[in-house]
């Protein structure tokens, strides 16, 4: 196991990431999600969405391709690629998110512990709008082995 | 206890894997680069642990309405390997006055969980 010193309190720069209407259909193709409120624009407005909503665990791609990609985030943590897995993730959503929206994230280590001899630690990362409103809160935890 | 409908997908593939190393921008070659799995100590290449909650996603999507999910949480449990095929179970632990509370599990044919989570479930319909 490698020696770290307390990542507690760090945190990335605010990144941005427009959401676009191709990414979302690029997502769920990949996912094999053929739910048509994902790609179809008509569909999405009758059912009451601004544009094309984004899925579930979209949030992800915001923090991929917006700033807090793989590489950033092993360098920030000081961990071993090789060894890296996803432990946990969850999302609180405050507001949809559609198509068209740009989304400023920031993701913060919030906790750092060793179990069985493994790190683990928490990530938090918090989602704003245009407005500055906070869209979506996501925790997730990330374990060296 | 009531129990949604289950969603069983597709055997996962290595493209399927490649696939959303590029839609969601996560490169790790763990996922995408064969001897760097196997450097790793793994025989072949892993899913995302995020392309299986995205199939979770899924079938949260598939039981209500989208704007209806509050909460998505989940723990994951076991690695997938390229051929496993997927099935997400999903069930209504409790009924609160405006939440359903739910639990959703992915599992493959050998009953292996891969991942085990919980969801809120908002019995209004908002939108943004």
């Amino acid at each position: 196991m490698s020696t770290v010193q307390n990542k507690v309190g760090i945190e990335t720069k605010p990144f941005t990431f427009s959401v676009e209407g191709g990414k979302i259909r690029e997502f769920v193709k990949a996912i094999g999600d053929s739910n048509p409120l994902y790609t179809d624009i008509e569909v999405a407005r009758e059912k009451g969405y601004r544009d094309l909503p984004v899925p579930p665990t979209f949030p992800t791609v915001i923090d991929m391709w917006g700033g807090a990609d793989f590489e950033t985030l092993i360098a920030l943590l000081e961990v071993n690629p090789l060894k890296v897995l996803h432990g946990e993730q969850s999302y609180d959503y405050r507001k949809t998110i559609c198509a068209g929206d740009v989304i400023t994230a920031v993701m913060k280590v919030v906790d750092q512990k060793e179990k069985s001899g493994m790190k683990l630690f928490t990530l938090e990362t918090t989602y704003q709008d245009e407005r500055n409103e906070t869209v979506l809160l996501a925790t997730s935890v990330v374990i060296e082995r | 206890m009531a129990q949604l409908q289950p969603l069983t997908k597709a055997p996962i593939t290595h493209s399927q894997i490649v696939r959303y190393a590029g839609a969601s921008g996560d490169f790790n070659p763990i996922h995408s680069v064969v001897p760097v799995a196997k450097e790793a100590g793994l025989p072949d290449v892993i899913a995302h642990g995020m392309l299986v909650m995205g199939i979770a996603g899924q079938a949260l999507t598939t039981w209500f309405r989208h704007d209806q999910i509050k909460k998505f949480g989940v723990r994951f449990k076991k690695m997938t390997f390229p051929g496993e095929t997927l099935t997400v179970k999903g069930f209504i632990k409790e009924e609160r006055d405006d939440l359903l509370i739910c639990e959703v599990v992915v599992m493959n044919e050998k009953e292996e969980r891969k991942l085990a989570g919980t969801f809120h479930v908002s019995k209004e319909e908002t939108h943004a």
